[in-house]
């Protein structure tokens, strides 16, 4: 009986032993649960890890840069060869001009675009505050418009507007060339200033919007002389490939 | 016996939460609160059991892992059907632990009050 007794109270001991575990791991999994929920507990790591990113960031596109000067510099060398090797850099200097792999400048215009500093009134569903805010489609609308007036390059925020460029809203800020920016955007084109600033105004155009929301929102300047960068993202195609001429030369 | 109870409770928390560092896929965290929950009920029963003097350590044990079980396999059930049925669990599992809680307090009552009686 006394050793039964002894049983008894073992197991009773260890079924709570084991209960205490069960709670303490249940409570431990749910408190880690919650706090990789929170990220904030992570920000100032996340915080570090950003500024270093942004740093080989920014050191990385330098060397681009450098590297693309370079290539120049070769091929201007090139260049001064022979009348053939002449022609070859004309017209690859013409390639490199239309794709947007040269720093350009002309006469054209400087376009701000900013959100809105008043707060929307009232709560008439006409006052989203997102219509107080600069969107990926403000940006698209404006860059088409440029385009179609004939802007021949054009920037926004230092990066080159090319043909592979993208567009678009992640949350708060904008992909342009898979660089984040947010307001203000400044966008450089070159063109006919008066061209392109008539493209723009347009009524019921890219602006109209924008400006009826706010007029500050939208500031252009026309300008003598703009600058417009060179595209310093990946210019590497994984998966296009020339196709030969039909009909095969050799 | 109650002492070695409370005890055992402390100890495992204790160990839980030092030593214990098992890295558990976060599906599971329902699942072990639910399986803790029913280890409560089951130790909570034990106790009530020990006091009227019927504690029966087979009933405890095969009890404590079938109830666990149980919870944990209709948490699982609930999810794959998209009923929440570990709420059967939870209100079950709670009512009794409050039922067995209530049991133990008269008892614990009475015997103070039967010790003021004698003196």
């Amino acid at each position: 009986m006394r050793d039964n007794k002894l049983y008894q109270i073992m197991v009773f001991f260890a079924i709570w032993l084991v209960v205490g575990l069960l709670l303490g791991l249940a409570f431990k999994e749910q408190t880690r649960l919650r706090t990789a929920e929170l990220p904030s507990a992570r920000l100032p790591e996340l915080a570090r890890a950003y500024v270093q990113e942004k740093q080989s960031n920014a050191a990385l596109e330098e060397e681009i840069r450098q590297l693309r000067q370079k290539i120049n510099e070769l091929e201007n060398a090139f260049a001064s060869g022979t009348k053939q090797a002449q022609v070859l850099n004309q017209s690859l200097q013409e390639a490199k001009m239309i794709a947007g792999l040269l720093e350009v400048e002309g006469p054209g215009i400087e376009l701000i675009l900013q959100d809105s500093k008043r707060k929307p009134q009232g709560d008439s569903p006409e006052l989203l505050p997102e219509l107080y805010t600069i969107h990926d489609y403000d940006l698209l609308r404006v860059v088409n418009e440029l385009r179609q007036a004939g802007a021949e390059a054009i920037s926004i925020n230092g990066q080159r507007v090319v043909a592979t460029t993208g567009i678009r809203c992640t949350g708060p800020v904008v992909f342009i060339n898979d660089v984040k920016m947010a307001s203000p955007f400044t966008v450089l084109a070159i063109g006919d200033p008066k061209t392109l600033v008539g493209a723009l105004e347009m009524p019921g155009g890219a602006l109209a919007d924008l400006k009826s929301v706010d007029p500050k929102m939208v500031q252009i300047k026309q300008l003598d002389k703009v600058r417009v960068p060179a595209y310093s993202g990946s210019t590497q195609f994984r998966y296009a490939k020339p196709v030969p001429p039909e009909g095969g030369q050799p | 016996m109650i002492g070695v109870g409370l005890v055992g409770l402390i100890l495992g928390v204790i160990i839980a939460s030092v030593a214990l560092d098992i890295p558990l896929p976060e599906e599971w965290a329902a699942y072990l609160s639910l399986a803790a929950l029913a280890g409560l009920d089951t130790a909570f029963g034990g106790w009530r059991a020990a006091l009227e003097g019927r504690f029966h350590p087979d009933v405890f044990v095969s009890g404590f892992i079938v109830n666990a079980l149980l919870a944990a396999l209709l948490a699982y059930l609930g999810d794959r059907i998209g009923v929440d049925l570990f709420l059967a669990a939870v209100v079950t599992l709670g009512g009794r632990m409050f039922l067995n809680l209530s049991l133990i307090r008269r008892y614990y009552l009475n015997q103070f009050a039967l010790r003021r009686q004698r003196g």
